[in-house]
Order: structure tokens, then C-alpha cells, then sequence
């Protein structure tokens, strides 16, 4: 089960975006920063994506800038998206929108919703969000702004927060961020995550083959195992595990880990070997 | 001609002198150590580590404009008082790790308006400003007693009235606590704002306002200490020292008979 230990780290995590800058009031230096770039006592680590736009927009590479992205790649090297899965507090929040969601819908429609992600196809969302990076970056290198930074929604998150800390005052990313959501709850589901972060492409970017990822043993992998297909209806990157286990879309979440009755999803170096016998879908549904 | 609107092309878009870049306002100053406009708007992050460090709360989050994020110090309500805490974690190097002395910073350059300047009223053209100076009868002199880099940033002129020499590194306490409303006696104009290759549209604007404060200027002198100050401050209170007054009035050398 890791469900529980990934609410336990958002949780903290979110906790931890109003805590700190207290703590900062209090002098208190050992964390400082927001999700932009961030400092564990002495670690210092910083949003790839930011990075790579500050190095276009500069038109230079310097030591600070390298030195702050390489721990944020080496965890993308070993763990996958375990940034946007396990600590982001935009998929936080938008997990909880989603479900309010389908819970709105239940009661004013009477139906789940229509659609559960705004691009359906995984390959379109994908090349959706690369296109968008590069062009962010584009721009930052032609502007010498690293524009995407005024649409960074989880650091724009963790900034505001230490606005509202410090200040007792929001400024107008805040309402970008209000603006998101209302769109996601509205008729644009996942938008941010599966569409357009920049910070998920770039960490997704870094997939090896040490790389932990989810592995299916379902076959034929082109139609679900089972009936209820409890994996796509957990994905909250609105993907179809079955098949689609290990798109670079994935954040490593193990929800959909969780939700198989027959293990046939697994974390690669996390197998578990008495998982249920590889069966045709035909046998499994009689 | 078309190498004029060439040049105006390359101007905005290669060397970036553009109104979206170069934003500059009087009084409103980047953190200590902050590089040249251009290049810090290209590295700065908007992580507002600069400000959850400053224990002074000088640095503050820029509103809405093509800044929104990046770090200000508004000489006005709170200004920078050089602890030099917000350098050293820049993780970009838009602030320059390696500043560890005041002396050495260069946010701007302070200004002094003659016009309001109470002591610079009284002085040239012998004017009490207000009812308040002339029950205490004193001069002014607050960003000169404020002043963090006495001597080397201010001096007193003729030990009267302050000018603001070459070591001024624009921290704004002077602005702060210069007590002239509504508007102050003494500005800080932000680094670059002055200059013809980073300041850009501002330029023109800013052009006669740095020439005069360039005109100002005087050569830098030393910090005094030892007996040059003890001289110095003998002859303010005049307790030592004969001071030499110019007395404009012809001596009259015969003494006169009351008749």
C-alpha cells in the first residue's frame, strides 16, 4: 500500500510551504526557499526547468546554475516523477479537485464525467508538453526572461504561501493558480500535470534504464483485465495503466499499484513475485 | 535611416534595452550585489530566497509588471541595511556570492534635492522650512547621521550641509528617515538607471537628473578618525578651535566719540 505514505509526504509537504517561512520569521534558516528553488540545509536544489530557462535566457552556464539542478536529475535518474507524485502539492490539490469533481458530477448529473483528461491520447499530451517546454524555453532565450516561470503553478504555490506567511497579502499568481483549478474542476480535467508542467517534462526527460517505473504483466495488453478497470479509473494522470504502464506521462504514485486485485502492476525493484498468474481476459471475466 | 531603425531594432531586442527589462523607478532598488539589469532578469528565479532571509524585511515581492516575483527593496518604507545576508544564497548568482563588504556594493547612487533639503533651504538661500525646525533651532543633517558609510558615502559640506559623495552604495537609509513629506529630500536612483547602455527608454529621462547629481559630486575623502576628527568636531562646537567667520562689514578703524 502506498497510498497512505504518499498522503503522509503531500501532507508534510504542504504543511511545510506555510511552516517554513514562520520558521524564516523565527530566523530559523535551516530550510529556505520556495519549490523554485529550494535549500535542505546546505543542499542546495533548484526546479530543472527554471534552470534550464535561466541558462537560455542568460545565454550562459555557470557553476551555481549546474550545481542546483544536479540533484533534482539524480533523483529523476533514479526515482521517475517522484517529485510530482510524491511532493508536488499542485498534483495535491488537483488529485482533490478531481475527485470533488466526480463527486459534483454524481449528484448534478447523476453520471461520472465524460471525459477524465483533457488530451485523451497519452502520445498527444505527451508531445503537447514537450512542444511546450520547448517553446517556453524558445522564449525565455528570446525575451531573456525565463518566462515560464510566472506559470510555475506549484512554485508559484509555495510562494504565495509565503506571501500569505509574511505578508498577509496575495499577489496575482495566486489568482492564476485559482483560475487553473476552476478550470480543471470545470471542463479542462488535469490540465496542468498532463498538458503543460514544464518541471514534469523536463524530470520525465530523464528516464534511464535503472529508472524505477510501473510495469504491467497484463496480456494481451491492449484491452483491461478486468471489468471495473479499477487502474485507469486510479490513474490520476489519466492514464490507462494496462497499457500504457510506464508512459512518461506516470509520476510514480502507485495508485494504480494499489487498486490492481490481481498485482499485475508493479514497481520495477519493488516485484513481488506471487503476483497472480498472467490469464487472458476472457478466463479472468468468466 | 535604415541603420537607425536597425540600431533601434538590436537596441530592444539583442541588447535588451526594452521598457519590459529595464524597469526602472526611483527608490526602488535590487538586493545587495544584484548584477546589471539585463542579465539579472535573465537569472533570477523569482525563489524569494532574498527575502525569508533578510531579518530586516527590507526585500520585498515586485507586483504585477514584467518583475512580478523578482526582489525589490523600496528605499522609501523600509531600506537595506547591508547585513549582506541575502547574498550568499543567491542559487543563481543573480546576487553575487561572493560580495561580503558593504562598501562594495552598488545598488545606486543617492541624490540630494536642494530644493527641499532643510538644510540646503536655510543654508543657500536662508529659508526656515518649517515651524518645528525653527523652535529647535538645528539643522537638519538626518541622512547624514543615518548613514551607515559616513564620510565615505555622505559628507558634510563646510560641516554644514550634506553632499553625497563616490563611496554611496544606494542602501536608501537616507531615504528612509528623511523627514521632508511628501516628498523626500534625498532619492536613490537605482544602478543603471543612470547609464546610457543598460538604462535604455529611461535614459532620456534619467539623463538630467544624473548629470546633476553627477555635477555634485565631490572627490571622496577619507573617513576621518583620530585627530582629524577630534579637529573637525572641535570646530563644529567651536569648544577648541577660533572659528573663522567671514565678517562682510569694514572694521571701522577709527574709534568714534559719542558725540
Amino acid at each position: 500500500m502506498y497510498l497512505p505514505y504518499r498522503r503522509a509526504t503531500q501532507f508534510l509537504v504542504f504543511g511545510l510551504m506555510f511552516v517554513v517561512p514562520v520558521l524564516n520569521i523565527f530566523e530559523i534558516y535551516v530550510i529556505t526557499g520556495t519549490f523554485y528553488a529550494i535549500n535542505f540545509g546546505g543542499l542546495g536544489v533548484a526546479d530543472p526547468s527554471v534552470i534550464l530557462q535561466a541558462i537560455f535566457a542568460a545565454g550562459e552556464i555557470t557553476v551555481p546554475l549546474m550545481t542546483a539542478a544536479i540533484f533534482p536529475l539524480l533523483v529523476a535518474i533514479l526515482l521517475g516523477r517522484f517529485w510530482c507524485g510524491w511532493l508536488c502539492p499542485y498534483l495535491f490539490v488537483s488529485e482533490g479537485i478531481d475527485w470533488l469533481r466526480n463527486k459534483l458530477c454524481l449528484i448534478l448529473f447523476r453520471r461520472p464525467p465524460k471525459s477524465s483528461a483533457t488530451i485523451e491520447k497519452a502520445f498527444s499530451a505527451n508531445l503537447t508538453r514537450f512542444s511546450f517546454l520547448i517553446c517556453g524555453t524558445a522564449l525565455a532565450g528570446a525575451v531573456g526572461i525565463p518566462v515560464l516561470n510566472y506559470i510555475n503553478a506549484p512554485a508559484i504555490m509555495s510562494a504565495e504561501a509565503m506571501m500569505i506567511v509574511k505578508e498577509r497579502a496575495v499577489s496575482l499568481e495566486f489568482w492564476f493558480v485559482v483560475i487553473l483549478l476552476v478550470l480543471q474542476l470545470s471542463f479542462l480535467p488535469k490540465i496542468w500535470c498532463r498538458v503543460l508542467c514544464p518541471t514534469g517534462s523536463i524530470i520525465s526527460l530523464f528516464r534511464t534504464s535503472v529508472t524505477m517505473k510501473v510495469i504491467s504483466k497484463s496480456r494481451p495488453q491492449t484491452t483491461p483485465c478486468c471489468k471495473e478497470r479499477s487502474c485507469l479509473s486510479a490513474c490520476p494522470m489519466g492514464l490507462a495503466p494496462y497499457r500504457e504502464a510506464g508512459n512518461l506521462l506516470c509520476v510514480n504514485c502507485g495508485k494504480c499499484i494499489d487498486s490492481c486485485r490481481f498485482n499485475r502492476l508493479q514497481f520495477t525493484g519493488f516485484q513481488i513475485d506471487d503476483a497472480a498468474p498472467v490469464i487472458p481476459r476472457q478466463q479472468s471475466d468468466s | 535611416m535604415s541603420s537607425g531603425i536597425l540600431d533601434f531594432f538590436k537596441r530592444i531586442f539583442v541588447n535588451r534595452q526594452n521598457p519590459i527589462i529595464n524597469d526602472y523607478r526611483v527608490n526602488r532598488l535590487r538586493p545587495p550585489g544584484a548584477v546589471d539589469e539585463v542579465r539579472f532578469m535573465a537569472l533570477c528565479i523569482r525563489c524569494n530566497r532574498c527575502m525569508e532571509v533578510c531579518p530586516y524585511n527590507s526585500i520585498r515581492r515586485a507586483g504585477f509588471s514584467a518583475t512580478i516575483g523578482t526582489p525589490y527593496v523600496i528605499a522609501e518604507t523600509k531600506a537595506c541595511y547591508l547585513c549582506m545576508a541575502c547574498c550568499r544564497l543567491c542559487p543563481t548568482g543573480a546576487l553575487d556570492r561572493n560580495l561580503k563588504e558593504p562598501p562594495k556594493v552598488k545598488m545606486g547612487k543617492a541624490k540630494i534635492e536642494p530644493s527641499i533639503c532643510y538644510s540646503h533651504l536655510f543654508l543657500e538661500h536662508d529659508v526656515i522650512p518649517t515651524e518645528s525646525l525653527q523652535k529647535i533651532g538645528a539643522l537638519c543633517n538626518t541622512c547624514y547621521n543615518v548613514c551607515p558609510l559616513q564620510d565615505r558615502a555622505i559628507a558634510l559640506k563646510d560641516n554644514l550641509y550634506p553632499v553625497i559623495l563616490d563611496g554611496c552604495v544606494g542602501c536608501g537609509i537616507c531615504v528612509e528617515r528623511c523627514p521632508t513629506r511628501p516628498g523626500r529630500a534625498i532619492n536613490v536612483i537605482p544602478a543603471g538607471m543612470g547609464r546610457v547602455d543598460e538604462a535604455g527608454f529611461y535614459f532620456q529621462k534619467a539623463k538630467s537628473n544624473y548629470d546633476i547629481s553627477q555635477s555634485r559630486e565631490t572627490s571622496p575623502q577619507k573617513p576621518l578618525s583620530g585627530e582629524g576628527l577630534l579637529e573637525q568636531k572641535y570646530r563644529i562646537d567651536s569648544g577648541g578651535q577660533e572659528p573663522k567667520f567671514d565678517f562682510p562689514y569694514e572694521k571701522p578703524r577709527i574709534k568714534g566719540d559719542w558725540d
